[in-house]
């Protein structure tokens, strides 16, 4: 969700302000950079200190479409637990909103938000599951009267910018040339954008043999129109650059 | 006297001369050895014969070699009874058993294994313990007799009582044992099912990823039941490691069903591996041999443990060397690895939520990454199955269905290539397993997108090749490539 509310963001002319940590943060990078936009990442140690080290290619990444990384400590400034909440107080500072994805009770989000809403910012938060402990932040914000965000269209509409946005993710995807073509049972009228599905579940409700589905499921990956995740098959992300 | 599964011949003399009474045994004899000193010497007296009351020195040749272990108790009274009665012994003819006081011979371990090296070396006949004969006896063209005392060895070889020669009676193979994991009990979980089938057809390894109580370790279970009974040779090196271990069941020592074996993961190299002092004893990996490995929860194995399976897993054999040298064991088996994929194991899983840090679930799957997982050919994600599922689907497709497929499966392999897909090397493969244009261009379009390693190209190329013969197919077809490239969880998204 991240992913595709940044890349659509970005896509429309929004700056994506995050904040470069595992998860929610690095997914906003990634879609942002994905829909041919700018980012900025604001970081909780000095510009130099690439933290988790995982992201040094993300970072670059982002530098090298144009974005930033911007810190409020100095140089060589270590990851420190404390330093976090200043470092959101910052990020709620630089933008025109903040939207909040995924916030369990007390997570780091929730400071940022509260941050935003000090700084008379619009805050936004995106609903879940009811069952969902990761949603329990966001509804809790959502009650209280933060806006709620079910694409990238709330978003724009709130701070006011126009752009042009990307079709409606709710939508069954138009074409995925080739790949649709050769597609006639519709194993990707059963994938979801947002849950995976197995292949066992697929291959259960066309009532076909897994061999075949697996075979089936990898082309369809390798014409780019689902992608494979650890616990299961989702319909990919549509990409800016293939709209154009 | 063994070597692991190397037999060392040991001549043992006996020398009766002049001189203060006493009982010399030379030749690098160990503590074990030296110890068969006192029970040869009530053996044989508690026998009714004779000890005899001179100097008396017994020679154990070459003397340069250390000898180890109980079995050479036997042909120690056997050598000085005969000196003593001043007869020659017969010649081919070999003695393994440990005396008790009383002079009764038991088992010893290593029987089987001392045999099939004595019949290379052209002996003839041998002796062992009663409850020894059976395992002595699976080797061809060997004369055993089970002797019950060392006096019945005695009176046999002076010719006064003869030992019937052991008969070994038939050793065709049973019916393998209907076990209690069996596939039609396992509800849903297809793909993972499809993984354990090609597995099984091509002797690939594989790794199970998901959630707790998805099924993983039931799964598992399952694969020894899909592959066909062990072939005579593969149950005889099976029974020597076990004959090593003295894990052979007594009377009935050859069992022709795969062997499963789950190490805990708090295993030891020694204990996955094979090791111990002086010379190093076959661990899990020779135990699993022809059969199945299983190791539950991958991730919380020791680093240095799991770096110590590329060995066997590449080679199909481990080399071990202690103290007392060099030992080679065959381990040859089908790794089935699971994990989950965080520390509480939530991480993929629908409903519940994981309460891991990602931090902690970088640094879980870090553990498993590298060359250990890049040898594990299928790699399938375990999802949890939907409880109306459980309840409502019927009876899935038997063990016995599934292993009917995988024997003609193997069959073409070992009839085209002399072994399994999984075990040929990328010139051999290149030569035996050509594919179409089509189905190759696939595959390099797929190691382009996702950068797959050389080694990962041939491991996908060999997969495919197992399902293109599950399938009966001449030749390997683009759906089987791409059957192959779904069995790849290690390149899904992050």
């Amino acid at each position: 969700m991240a992913e595709q509310l940044s890349l659509e963001l970005a896509h429309a002319g929004v700056v994506v302000v995050s904040g470069l940590a595992l998860g929610i943060d690095a997914a906003a990078h990634r879609g942002a950079l994905n829909g041919g936009g700018v980012t900025v990442a604001v970081m909780g140690t000095g510009v130099d200190v690439i933290y988790p080290t995982a992201h040094v290619v993300l970072a670059e990444a982002i530098l090298a479409a144009g974005g930033a990384l911007v810190s409020q400590f100095p140089d060589g400034t270590a990851p420190r637990r404390h330093n976090f909440p200043a470092r959101n107080y910052t990020m709620a500072a630089l933008c025109d909103a903040v939207v909040v994805v995924e916030a369990a009770e007390g997570s780091g989000a929730l400071i940022t938000a509260d941050a935003a809403l000090d700084l008379h910012k619009e805050v936004m938060a995106v609903p879940g599951s009811v069952f969902s402990p990761l949603s329990v932040g966001t509804h809790a914000l959502i009650r209280d009267g933060a806006g709620l965000v079910q694409n990238a269209r709330d978003v724009l509409a709130a701070i006011g910018a126009g752009g042009e946005v990307l079709d409606d993710p709710l939508r069954a995807p138009k074409s995925f040339g080739i790949g649709l073509l050769r597609e006639r049972d519709g194993i990707l009228s059963h994938l979801s954008d947002v849950l995976a599905l197995s292949a066992a579940e697929i291959a259960r409700k066309l009532q076909l043999p897994i061999a075949e589905v697996l075979g089936r499921l990898t082309a369809l990956e390798l014409e780019g129109a689902i992608s494979r995740h650890k616990d299961g098959y989702v319909r990919a992300l549509r990409r800016g650059k293939e709209r154009a | 006297m063994l070597a692991g599964l190397e037999v060392r011949r040991v001549r043992v003399e006996a020398d009766i001369g002049r001189g203060e009474v006493a009982f010399h045994l030379v030749g690098l004899a160990t503590t074990t050895v030296k110890e068969a000193r006192e029970r040869v010497r009530s053996a044989i007296r508690n026998s009714g014969l004779e000890f005899p009351q001179a100097r008396l020195t017994v020679n154990l040749a070459p003397a340069e070699l250390r000898k180890e272990g109980s079995g050479l108790d036997l042909p120690i009274a056997v050598a000085i009874a005969l000196a003593r009665a001043d007869k020659r012994p017969p010649p081919k003819t070999a003695f393994i058993g440990e005396l008790a006081l009383d002079g009764s011979v038991h088992h010893v371990d290593g029987v089987l294994v001392a045999a099939r090296g004595l019949r290379t070396l052209d002996y003839e006949r041998i002796f062992v313990a009663a409850e020894d004969a059976a395992e002595a006896a699976l080797v061809d063209g060997l004369d055993v007799f089970a002797c019950g005392s060392l006096v019945a060895v005695v009176n046999h070889i002076i010719g006064s009582e003869p030992i019937a020669r052991f008969d070994r009676g038939p050793t065709y193979p049973t019916d393998p044992a209907a076990t209690e994991d069996d596939l039609a009990h396992v509800h849903g979980q297809e793909e993972a099912k499809r993984a354990l089938e090609v597995a099984a057809a091509g002797g690939h390894h594989v790794l199970l990823s998901g959630p707790p109580g998805a099924g993983k370790t039931m799964l598992a279970r399952c694969l020894p039941g899909i592959l066909p009974p062990l072939e005579l040779h593969e149950a005889l090196e099976l029974a020597q490691v076990r004959s090593l271990l003295g894990e052979l069941p007594r009377g009935r020592p050859l069992d022709w069903s795969r062997p499963f074996r789950a190490p805990h993961h708090s295993v030891s190299t020694a204990g996955l591996i094979g090791g111990g002092s002086g010379l190093a004893l076959p661990g899990d990996v020779s135990r699993a041999h022809c059969g199945v490995l299983f190791l539950d929860e991958m991730a919380e194995f020791q680093t240095p443990v799991l770096q110590a399976l590329r060995q066997p897993l590449e080679g199909g054999r481990v080399t071990i060397t202690r103290s007392g040298g060099s030992v080679s064991y065959p381990a040859r088996f089908t790794l089935v690895a699971a994990t989950n994929p965080c520390p509480c194991g939530w991480a993929t899983d629908t409903v519940r939520a994981c309460r891991c840090s990602p931090a902690a679930i970088d640094t879980y799957q870090r553990r498993l990454s590298g060359p250990l997982l890049d040898r594990i050919d299928l790699q399938v994600g375990v999802h949890r199955v939907p409880l109306e599922t459980l309840s409502t689907h019927g009876e899935a497709e038997s063990s016995n269905e599934v292993r009917r497929r995988v024997v003609a499966a193997r069959l073409r392999q070992l009839e085209r290539q002399g072994c399994l897909n999984a075990q040929l090397k990328p010139a051999r493969l290149r030569q035996v397993a050509t594919m179409p244009q089509r189905s190759r261009r696939t595959l390099e379009r797929w190691a382009a997108q996702r950068g797959m390693t050389a080694r990962g190209f041939h491991r996908a190329w060999r997969v495919a090749c197992t399902a293109a013969d599950l399938d009966h197919s001449p030749e390997i077809e683009e759906r089987h490539v791409l059957e192959a490239l779904g069995f790849r969880l290690q390149d899904a998204a992050a």
